[in-house]
Parts: C-alpha cells; structure tokens; sequence
C-alpha cells in the first residue's frame, strides 16, 4: 500500500495547487537560467556572425561593443597592406530608436557593413537575401519584428527590408539591423537642414577668422557640403575587421599591428572576454545571483511545505508507529511525496517553461543540459527538504496517540 | 491436560519519574496474567498508574524493572526490551482507543488492511482477511469510505477490526466506550469480547465505565501505582 499516494489522493487540489505554486517558482528560475545563457550568446552573437579574426579599435579603448571608439576610415586600407591580412573591413554599429509611421517604436543597432565586400551573406539569413544594392536596402534581425519586403524609413531616406537574419542581438538586447557602411554612417549622422546650414555658416566663419580666410575660394568652399571638402576626410568608422591569411599566425600579425601607435588590436577570443567581463558583466552576476536566491527561496518553501504536510498528519505518523510501522515506510512516504511534489512542479515548469519563453522580449535559451541541471537541483531540494519532515517524523512520540 | 500459555504474563512491572523531590513510583511490582480470550478490566482513578501500564504493556515505555511475555515469548526482561518492539507490536499487539484514531486519508478496508501489509502479508491474503473481519463486525458495506465519512460507532468497529485483523496475542483497549453513548458503548464492548474470544486475544480494557462490567472475565484494579489482582473478583460475563 502506497502511504504517500494516498496522502496525496486525501487532498489532491491542496498538493496540486502547492505543485503547481512550486513550479510557477521553478519556471521562474528556468527562465533566469535561460536569460543568463541568452546575455551571453546574445553579446557574443553579432562578433560571431561577422566572423573576423582581428578587431582593429582606437586605441586604448575596448571595442565598438564595449565603448565609444572611431578609427580613421583609411585604417582599412593600411591593415589591408598588412602582410597576412586576407581581408579588411570596416565596421560601425550605433543604437538608434525611431518610429515607424504606424506609430510603432523601432529599436535596433544598425550595423554598417563594408561594401561590396561585405553583402552579409556570412550572417545568418533565414528568408530574403543578402544586399544587393549600394544603398536603400537592409537586413533585420526577426526579432525586430519587420516583413520581408518592409519600407522603413529612417532619417531622409527609405529602406527596403531584403533579407531576415535569427538570433542576432547587440549586448544590449537590442536587435541588430545591417545596412552598406555609408548607409549606416548616412543614418548615423543625418541631422537637419538648419542644423546643416548653421554648421556650415559657422565652419565658414572659422576658415574666415584664420590666416586661411584670406583666400577668398577657401572661403567660398568652406560653406559648401561637407563631403566636397577633400580636406575634411570622411566620416570615421568603430572599428576595422581583419581575417588573416589561412596558414598565417594570428600573432604575428596581432603583434605587428599592435606595434601601430594609434590603435589597439583584439583577437576575437579578447573581444569575448572583454563583452563578457566588461559590458555584460554586471547582468551576468545579477541574474546569476537572482537565479541563485530563487533557488535558495524554492528550497525553504518546498522545505516549508514538506514540514507542514508532516506536521498535518503527525497524528498519523505516531499511528504508524504505534502500530508497529517500520521507520523506513514512514520516512518513505515523507520522500516519496517531497520527491513526486518536485517532480510535478519541475515538469509544469519544463512544460511551462517550453510555451512561454519564445513569447519573453529578451532570448532565453535553455538547452537539456539546463534541464538536467534544474533536475538534480529540485531532487536535491526535495531531498533536503523532506529530511526536515523526516526530523519531525523521527521525533512524534506513539504515546501522543495514548494520550489523544 | 496443561494450562494453555497465558497470552500475556508480567512480573514486577515498576516504573518511576522524575528524580529527587519530584520522583513518583508510578508503577511498583505489577504481577498478572491474563489468558487467551480473557477479557479483563483495568480500572482507577486518574494518575492510578493505568497508562503507565498501559504504554509498558504496549511496549511504548519500558518499565524500570520486571519481565513481561506476549503470546509465550519473552519481551522485557530486567527491565529491558527483548527484541524489535516494532515487530512485536505488529504482529502481537492490537490497540483500540478512546476515539477510533483510524488514519483519516486511508479508506476504512485500507486502515485495516495496514496493520497486515505493514508486516507483509502478501496482499491477496491482507485483502482476503480484511473483508473477512469487516464482515464479521458489520461494516463490510462501508470499506471503501473514508473516516470522515462514517458514524462514531463504525468508525470504532473499523478500529476494533484493525486492532484484531493480525490475530495479536494481547488487544489493548483504552477507554474504547468513552466518546460512545450508552447503547453504542455496550454493543462495542461485546464486539471486543465476541471478537476476542473468537480470535483467542486477551483484552485489557482501561475503562471508567461501570455499566459494561458484566461483559468483562475479571477486574484489575490500581491505585498509586498498585496493581491488585487478587482480590479481583471474576464476573462471570455473558454475552
């Protein structure tokens, strides 16, 4: 006869409702354990999927994924004459949020990518194509939510949405949208008509204020658009990638570029630790220490529970014992109901867990390893916590039965 | 031809508590026997001694001192318990108590089928025997209800079933009519002696309750801790 099932059969809605209260709280620290692992792929995703070896960066600062940093847009053409490099593109990335004419706000970090070099067909497209054209077209990460197709527009321009790409997300959690480098510098930097004009008026008023003012076609051409000044150089970039030659070391080139005074070169296993120790760092930890605390919460309640479902049927228990029960079957039944209890809420939570983390905004990757992980997590609570019912248990006194 | 062996024996049975100012003998030299399918009555007033007795009969307490056999074989000796105190409970003591104290989330058939898998009777002869014994005590048509869902008097005859199913050598009833009206005490006093004579049980009943005295074989009587048996008169009960 099967004690704990009958116990459990006696008031069925009372454990299933605590069940289903556990494995709420089992959800909860499955979707933690998966946010912690989807930070991580999340900030490692975008390097990733651009694929390079080396990262160029201004110097002494940690990356366009860490910081601020602006490297001169001829760096392409230096680190290409590189002996070892095999390919050199730039690349910037900026945040930006705008609304879609429906109303809709729009989120992502738009990537610039080196064109014609670079048309994104190393990232992972899963509809559409990569860019074909120079300009007005772009590819967006699903989670964006766009169509195929979509006209976006963003500063003077309109973007056509070409291609649909999975899982890729700045450190930020932003969504990543990729465009052609000067697209991408093109919505950077669009800034208004006045503001284009006072620029202008007050780059002319500089140039006339100098010894150069006294050449009056440096003047004129000193209030012209920015771009037809050759002396003014082009728009900066975050960073220059670099992919070496097959066979060539990694460090020697490294070496050889670390030795240029106005940057700073990382292998792409740097620029990991630097995403996972610097710029997501402090989320790691705290959604590692939430994790934790919900684990430690889950186990006091189940410990909780478990206590009081002795101490329910403590009467019982002296029963047992007063009828000549065996410890081992008492102790069973304490265990064999903590155990069946967080197996419930683990499966609901698992179950649960499957349904309701593709609808969170942020990814939550879960994998069966993180599943195995939380089983033994919840044997051991279980365990531990009916070792608290089995103390009580071990402590009710037969003569209590005598005595009622 | 000899004397059946009694189905309990005790000797010297005493018991204190406390030390020093506090000390009370609670139990001094109890001797007595009681044979199988004897009925006999413990009675006292309140702090006699006769749970003292009681818990050291139902190997709950150990006594200071004395020998104590169940069913022909030794369990206290010097003072001492013999043997595993749980295996002897399951398979040679019964228990019947003031309320029925039947385990509340196990079905009438189930509480009494307990006491047989607890000492793993194969399950076919536990169930065989438990609708037997609820049959013969009239509550067969209620075996598959909960506790909560019978009468005071059915819920004590499921106790008085659970008690007996095992076939123990010594049935220890504790009050068993208190919490039960007149009629009701009387008709489960005879249901413990039929079934005690019926199954060769001896049966001590504590009980406060004089008018079912004529059902029981002998009276004890105990007063600060003094058991006598021998000017117990015997009754001459009838059913």
């Amino acid at each position: 006869m099967n004690l704990s099932l009958r116990d459990i059969r006696h008031d069925s809605s009372r454990f299933l409702l605590t069940a289903v209260g556990l494995g709420l709280l089992l959800t909860v620290v499955l979707a933690m354990t998966g946010i912690y692992n989807g930070i991580i792929k999340d900030a490692t995703a975008l390097p990733d999927s651009l694929g390079a070896d080396l990262w160029i960066v201004q110097r002494d600062t940690r990356g366009p994924f860490a910081e601020l940093t602006r490297v001169s847009s001829d760096l392409e053409e230096r680190a290409r004459a590189v002996p070892g490099v095999a390919r050199a593109r730039s690349y910037v990335s900026h945040t930006i949020q705008r609304q879609l004419p429906n109303g809709r706000p729009l989120r992502f970090t738009a990537v610039g990518l080196s064109w014609p070099d670079d048309l994104g067909g190393g990232l992972p497209i899963i509809k559409g194509r990569p860019l074909a054209q120079p300009h007005y077209e772009c590819l967006v990460d699903s989670s964006l939510g766009l169509a195929l197709g979509q006209r976006i527009p963003l500063g003077r321009d309109v973007y056509t949405v070409v291609g649909i790409t999975d899982g890729l997300l700045a450190s930020g959690g932003d969504p990543a949208a990729f465009f052609t480098l000067s697209d991408a510098q093109r919505i950077q930097n669009d800034v208004s008509n006045e503001a284009i004009r006072l620029d202008r008026e007050a780059r002319s008023a500089r140039v006339r204020q100098s010894a150069l003012g006294r050449d009056p076609e440096l003047v004129r051409f000193s209030g012209k658009n920015a771009q037809l000044i050759p002396a003014l150089g082009p728009s900066p970039v975050s960073a220059v990638m670099l992919n070496v030659d097959p066979g060539v070391s990694l460090d020697t080139v490294q070496a050889r570029l670390q030795g240029w005074q106005d940057v700073t070169v990382y292998s792409q296993a740097e620029q990991h630790a630097l995403i996972l120790g610097g710029v997501v760092e402090k989320t790691r930890l705290q959604i590692g220490l939430f994790r934790g605390l919900l684990v430690v919460i889950s186990a006091i309640l189940m410990g909780l529970i478990i206590y009081t479902m002795t101490v329910d049927k403590i009467h019982s228990i002296a029963l047992l014992k007063l009828l000549g029960a065996r410890m081992s079957v008492i102790l069973g039944m304490i265990l064999e109901e903590a155990l069946l209890l967080g197996g419930i809420a683990y499966v609901l939570a698992v179950i649960l867990g499957n349904f309701a983390f593709d609808i969170f905004p942020r990814r939550v990757v879960i994998e069966n390893e993180h599943r195995l992980a939380l089983l033994v997590i919840v044997t051991a609570i279980s365990v531990a916590s009916s070792a608290i019912g089995m103390k009580k248990a071990l402590a009710a006194d037969p003569n209590e039965v005598l005595a009622a | 031809m000899s004397d059946p062996i009694p189905a309990v024996q005790a000797r010297s049975l005493s018991k204190h508590y406390g030390e020093g100012n506090t000390y009370v003998l609670a139990l001094k030299e109890a001797t007595f026997q009681i044979a199988p399918g004897e009925v006999v009555a413990l009675l006292g007033p309140s702090g006699s001694g006769k749970s003292t007795l009681l818990t050291i009969l139902g190997l709950i307490n150990p006594p200071d001192t004395g020998w104590l056999q169940v069913g022909g074989v030794d369990v206290i000796r010097d003072g001492a318990a013999v043997g595993d105190a749980n295996l002897i409970r399951r398979r040679n003591l019964g228990f019947v108590f003031q309320r029925s104290n039947l385990i509340p989330f196990l079905t009438a058939e189930e509480n009494v089928r307990l006491v047989l898998e607890l000492d793993d009777v194969p399950r076919r002869e536990a169930v065989h025997r438990t609708r037997e014994i609820l049959e013969s005590l009239g509550v067969a048509d209620r075996a598959s209800h909960l506790p909560m869902q019978l009468s005071g008097g059915q819920q004590q005859r499921v106790a008085i079933a659970r008690a007996l199913v095992h076939e123990p050598s010594l049935l220890l009833a504790d009050e068993p009519t208190a919490s039960l009206d007149k009629e009701l005490g009387r008709r489960v006093m005879e249901l413990l002696r039929t079934a005690a004579i019926e199954r060769g049980a001896a049966v001590l009943i504590v009980t406060h309750d004089h008018r079912a005295l004529d059902l029981v074989d002998r009276t004890f009587e105990i007063e600060d801790g003094v058991l006598d048996t021998e000017g117990a008169k015997v009754h001459g009960a009838t059913l």
